[in-house]
């Protein structure tokens, strides 16, 4: 369990690490698929099977295969040395970014106990209860979850196809 | 020695920060959009290690919340993308600090 997670943590940082610093675009987009993958071995360790699956299915499944379609739809795919790769202000984004950072870690660590003993062994959280679960008090955000990706997707058929058809 | 929930919040501390660092550092626009993916997992990962590590976890609360999530960012990636396109078709460019206005 322990060995797992740290091997499992150790991959989605440098997926996490490699996908922002790589020049390559493709490149990047294959290491935030490694990420993704290790985040789903982390939710199976956390006894969310469904929602591994699910990170499966929607992430690498979908978002990956869209944002390599995107690619393939914009830019030339080798990462050309002359073009600059990072943006005016990075130095102020790297210094938020480390502050921020700090805020949360220092909470953490000086905080000396912490929950260890879960409550899950001793039961089973079956996708049953999961779905029963969905079906009787959250109907209505389903509800709204269906109208949502109904919206967004007619929205982008339409701002990916107006822009071509003037 | 046994993995707590201080492990999970500081593996999501430093992925969100990573996820930060490449949104506000890159100009490449797809990179930008893969840091927001980023970002958002390590959230989903924050809300299944409470769940688990929690009080009551008989309410499957983390993995519904979490479900909705990954809804909303999947909806978030396809419209991003397209308007990527949008972008890429009327600037010629995905470098972000060549559009600097939404009309010419």
């Amino acid at each position: 369990m322990t060995v797992a997670f740290y091997i499992m943590a150790a991959i989605a940082v440098l997926g996490a690490v490699m996908a922002i610093a790589l020049r390559n675009v493709v490149h990047a987009v294959f290491s935030v698929l490694l990420f993704f993958s290790a985040l789903a071995g982390l939710f199976i360790l956390l006894l969310a099977e469904f929602i591994a699956v699910v990170q499966v299915l929607v992430y690498i499944g979908s978002v990956g295969i869209l944002m390599l379609f995107a690619i393939m739809l914009t830019t030339k795919v080798t990462g050309d040395p002359t073009r600059k790769l990072l943006s005016r202000g990075w130095a102020w984004g790297g210094l938020v970014s480390g502050a921020l950072l700090l805020a949360f870690l220092v909470p953490l660590i000086t905080q000396s106990k912490s929950e260890s003993n879960s409550q899950l062994s001793n039961f089973n959280p079956s996708v049953k209860d999961l779905g029963l679960t969905l079906m009787d008090p959250y109907f209505a955000s389903v509800g709204v979850i269906a109208l949502l990706l109904t919206a967004g997707l007619i929205a982008a058929v339409v701002a990916a196809s107006s822009a071509s058809g003037e | 020695m046994e993995i707590t929930l201080n492990h999970y919040l500081i593996l999501s501390a430093v992925l969100f920060t990573i996820g930060l660092i490449g949104a506000l550092t890159r100009r490449h626009i797809i990179i930008m959009l893969v840091c927001l993916e980023i970002m958002l997992n390590a959230a989903n990962l924050n809300l299944i290690a409470f769940w688990h590590f929690g009080p009551n976890p008989i309410l499957l609360h983390g993995p519904l919340f979490t479900l909705f999530t990954i809804a909303i960012a999947a909806t978030e990636a396809a419209l991003g993308l397209a308007l990527v396109l949008a972008i890429y078709r009327h600037f010629k460019t995905v470098d972000l600090e060549q559009v600097q206005d939404l009309k010419e």
